[in-house]
């Protein structure tokens, strides 16, 4: 802490007046720079992490914090990935204040609350969402300091199996060694063929964070989850939203079924409009809009839709362009994920990969998981990650959140299962909240009654399904989730209510 | 053979661990099977010995749910042990894992099977299979503790009934398979296959076509640019006798000494504050922390602190053109530059002290090419401070 004996708020006149300087501080200040310049020249790091994406910057921290002598190295110039940058938080803020904004313009006067002119100021939507997310990389940045991380600003490329060479952002080389390596690239969107990227009329979800105004029209290519969020905020915002799905259902291949129907039906309601089984044969952005040429999946007729913006949202692929993996021999599948074991390690065992760069489900809270388990790995030789219990949720609204197996799944697989749901417009808390749309699921093996999956439609299902992720990763049956106390009048009964008409019968309904 | 993850339906076996007749428990590494992509270790679930391995090291293509090897209980005598017949050497996927009902003999011997086992013979009523029996030192689940108390079966009990829970815990459908309500094998071959999905699927990998490589030379020539970044010495002359009037007149008042050393290590201190931003280094730490804060915007960004620490030299002693490699400082901007420094010399200004100081001395600092102005700047600040209001560095 020596080193904060100088202000730093401290007006910088060209030269202090000296009352401010403690008697002996220039000579502390010297000795510890010199002694830290040195140590960081001469010795080699426990671990180098290139990517300071959650995967990276999280497993960074842990390190930090069981005393490994880190380095984390980032491109961007802020710290946090896809996520906290162009992915989940800017997203979030823009979902959530177009909420509010669809809710004042459709639905307060019903709630008796009445409104004057609503207008929107897109710019400071937009300002609202960067200081959301600069408030939280920064906030990163500040982690890494807490917890002695060296955090490097670059594009690092492998020279060889421990030395990355970094190409510093402002300008510049440097070249980092390390007893560990782990790899958290990340991912990027994966690129429509025929459809060239500009970021302005053929977007991705970093361009659709980023619109100047609202289209009239847009097309979404992809009904996962990106592009149903990203078409929400749109729709909400005032455009004409037509998603184009080439699978028979919306929501991605994880998505329930059923829930995946009254999902579909829902946003139908809300003014969103729906192209399934839809191929997209090709796109001509050469006028001042973008037209795009469809035909059904399964051949026949053919269409061409009009658009003012399209968005491409078709899944997204791992990102290790520039990293010199052909350097040291590493190997990707053939969807250019890094090939690990279950402890993470490439074939070269002190390189590890975790995040989206690699094997599971391209999930932020999934890539926190594997940094926390990779460093204990490497630390304690044993990790935890269940990917069987890790959850996904679409912040649509309702939200969409589910864990485990589905329907579909559970009937591939030849399991026996048993299935119990409960809607929320049968739960006291979803009435008074005039929100009342969606149902909760529960699959649960049909003998001994543990829970193989929970589905939730509904308002805050997002935050509802941790107590569904808890209950599988403890085993436990639908008759325990029942059987716990749920508060009341909350939203949750409706998930103690569903877990009831799993194993007996729901009281409510 | 077992089935190691869901969509496996044949294996080879690369090797077995134990041989016929030895004994091992819970966790041993028994075989090693080699799926088309990955090879995985099979671990004995519960204690027991190696009655017969039927198929033998490197056999190909085995079918999952083959039978491999018998095992029997621990204790068993091998001699006395008959074998059934394999009477489920079907490949159908979960059934494998099931164990095949077996008339009680005097000692059933069973498949060899990753999870499932029997328990014991001593007790017919309850052959429960899947995971041992433990103390539950957890508190019991709310459906557990129901059922056991619907049954009349005390908390000691539940001790006794094995369990398939994630670490041991019992869960609602070991206490129904340990009632009878459903098959005895049901809770353990649904753990298993739940277990299963805990981890990634890394088998069926397919390794993507090498690429061809091109471009991959272009960046580590660019590595080596950094390295080569030349150095200039920037020099400046500095008169001490302001300094050493100054020191006279500290002791002379107040009766402290003050080392030559500390007024260069202040007036050091105080000129590198704001200097002009380097163009080759990286934001330092502070600067980092100031970003963090918010506090950049209001210092600006075109000012950055400096690091330099003068290499001193007397007048006398040294011409301007011999100066370059005299005892040149270890200096942060050799590590932020990549260069290796040269033999280090000790850093006069902590050593010195009043001995070597003569009137005049050439204070030199060694920057990266492009730096100069920020050297020079550096080395005026000092200049000013020492030459004209030392006394500004007493208090």
């Amino acid at each position: 802490m020596f080193r904060s004996v100088v202000p730093r708020a401290a007006p910088r006149a060209l030269l202090r007046p000296v009352s401010q300087s403690t008697f002996c501080a220039p000579n502390l200040y010297f000795q510890g720079r010199l002694r830290r310049g040195y140590a960081s020249e001469a010795e080699e790091k426990d671990l180098v992490i290139i990517g300071g994406g959650v995967a990276g910057y999280v497993a960074a921290i842990k390190a930090g914090q069981a005393g490994l002598k880190v380095a984390c190295i980032e491109k961007r110039g802020s710290l946090g990935g896809t996520c906290l940058n162009v992915g989940c938080i800017p997203s979030k803020s823009l979902l959530n204040n177009s909420h509010l904004y669809h809710t004042i313009l459709h639905d307060t006067k019903a709630r008796g609350i009445e409104v004057g002119d609503v207008t929107l100021n897109l710019g400071a939507m937009m300002k609202a969402k960067e200081t959301s997310v600069s408030g939280l990389t920064k906030g990163i940045e500040f982690l890494f300091k807490k917890n002695n991380v060296e955090y490097i600003k670059g594009t690092g490329a492998f020279k060889d199996e421990h030395t990355v060479a970094v190409n510093l952002v402002e300008g510049g080389e440097t070249e980092v060694r390390g007893k560990n390596i782990f790899i958290a690239t990340g991912s990027e969107a994966t690129p429509f063929p025929g459809l060239t990227i500009d970021e302005e009329k053929v977007i991705t979800s970093t361009g659709a964070i980023a619109l100047k105004e609202v289209p009239k029209k847009m097309i979404v290519i992809g009904g996962g989850i990106i592009g149903l969020e990203m078409g929400s905020v749109w729709s909400r915002l005032g455009a004409e939203v037509t998603v184009v799905e080439y699978l028979g259902q919306i929501g991605g291949p994880g998505m329930d079924n059923e829930i995946a129907k009254l999902t579909q039906k829902l946003l139908t309601k809300q003014g969103m409009k729906f192209k399934l089984n839809t191929k997209v044969m090709g796109g001509d952005v050469s006028t001042s809009s973008v037209a795009i040429n469809v035909e059904a999946a399964k051949g026949g007729k053919e269409e061409s839709l009009d658009a003012d913006v399209v968005l491409v949202a078709i899944g997204r692929r791992p990102y290790t362009a520039g990293l010199g993996l052909e350097n040291i021999g590493l190997e990707t599948d053939e969807r250019g994920r890094l090939i690990i074991d279950q402890e993470f390690r490439t074939k070269i065992p002190h390189i590890r990969s975790i995040g989206d760069v690699t094997f599971g489900p391209m999930l932020a809270h999934k890539a926190e998981e594997e940094a926390v388990a990779a460093i204990e790995y490497l630390i304690k030789g044993y990790g935890h990650v269940n990917y069987g219990a890790i959850p996904s949720v679409m912040y649509t609204h309702p939200e969409v959140a589910w864990v485990g197996q589905n329907e579909q799944e559970l009937k591939a697989a030849d399991v026996k299962y048993k299935t119990g749901s409960f809607p929320f417009s049968a739960n006291s808390r979803a009435k008074t909240n005039l929100d009342t749309e969606g149902i909760v699921k529960f699959l649960a093996d049909a003998k001994t009654d543990r829970i193989l999956g929970i589905h939730i439609v509904g308002p805050n299902a997002g935050e509802m399904i941790a107590e569904g992720v808890l209950a599988l990763e403890y085993g436990a049956s639908s008759e325990d989730v029942a059987r716990t106390s749920h508060a009341h009048p909350t939203l949750s009964e409706a998930f103690k209510e569903a877990a009831m008409a799993t194993y007996d019968k729901a009281i409510h309904y | 053979m077992p089935a190691l993850s869901p969509t496996m339906t044949e294996g080879n076996i690369t090797s077995w661990k134990v041989k016929e007749g030895d004994s091992f428990v819970a966790g041993d590494v028994l075989l090693e099977i080699e799926t088309d992509k990955a090879q995985m270790d099979v671990e004995a679930q519960d204690d027991g010995i190696v009655a017969k391995i039927i198929v033998q090291d490197g056999a190909k293509a085995v079918q999952v749910g083959a039978r491999i090897a018998v095992t029997a209980e621990p204790g068993d005598d091998l001699s006395s042990l008959d074998i059934p017949a394999e009477d489920n050497p079907s490949p159908k996927r979960e059934s494998s894992a099931k164990e095949t009902p077996k008339e009680q003999s005097s000692e059933p011997p069973k498949e060899d099977k990753p999870a499932p086992k029997h328990s014991g013979s001593s007790d017919a009523t309850k052959k429960p299979s899947g995971g041992k029996a433990q103390k539950q030192t957890y508190p019991l689940y709310p459906s557990v503790q129901h059922l056991l108390k619907e049954n009349g079966l005390g908390k000691s009990e539940a001790d006794k009934i094995p369990a398939t829970g994630p670490n041991g815990r019992l869960l609602k459908g070991d206490v129904l398979s340990y009632l009878g309500r459903i098959e005895e094998s049901y809770a353990a071959e649904s753990a298993k296959r739940i277990a299963s999905l805990a981890h990634l699927d890394l088998s069926n990998i397919k390794v993507a076509a090498p690429k061809k490589e091109a471009p991959s030379k272009k960046t580590e020539a660019a590595t080596e640019a950094p390295t080569s970044v030349s150095e200039v010495e920037i020099a400046l002359s500095v008169s001490l006798k302001a300094v050493i009037e100054c020191q006279k007149r500290v002791q002379e008042s107040i009766g402290v000494f003050l080392p030559i050393s500390t007024f260069i290590a202040r007036a050091t201190e105080l000129a590198n504050e704001d200097l002009p931003r380097s163009k080759t280094s990286k934001p330092s730490a502070d600067e980092l922390f100031d970003a963090v804060l918010g506090l950049d915007k209001i210092a600006g960004r075109k000012y950055a602190r400096g690091h330099f620490a003068p290499q001193i030299t007397a007048m006398p002693l040294a011409s301007l053109g011999a100066r370059a490699f005299v005892g040149k400082k270890p200096d942060i901007l050799d590590i932020l530059s990549g260069k290796k420094s040269g033999p280090r010399s000790k850093k006069v200004s902590t050593t010195s002290g009043t001995t070597a100081i003569a009137p005049l001395n050439v204070f030199s600092i060694s920057v990266p090419k492009g730096d100069e102005k920020r050297g020079q700047v550096f080395l005026e600040r000092v200049k000013s401070v020492l030459e004209a209001e030392p006394g500004r560095l007493v208090v």
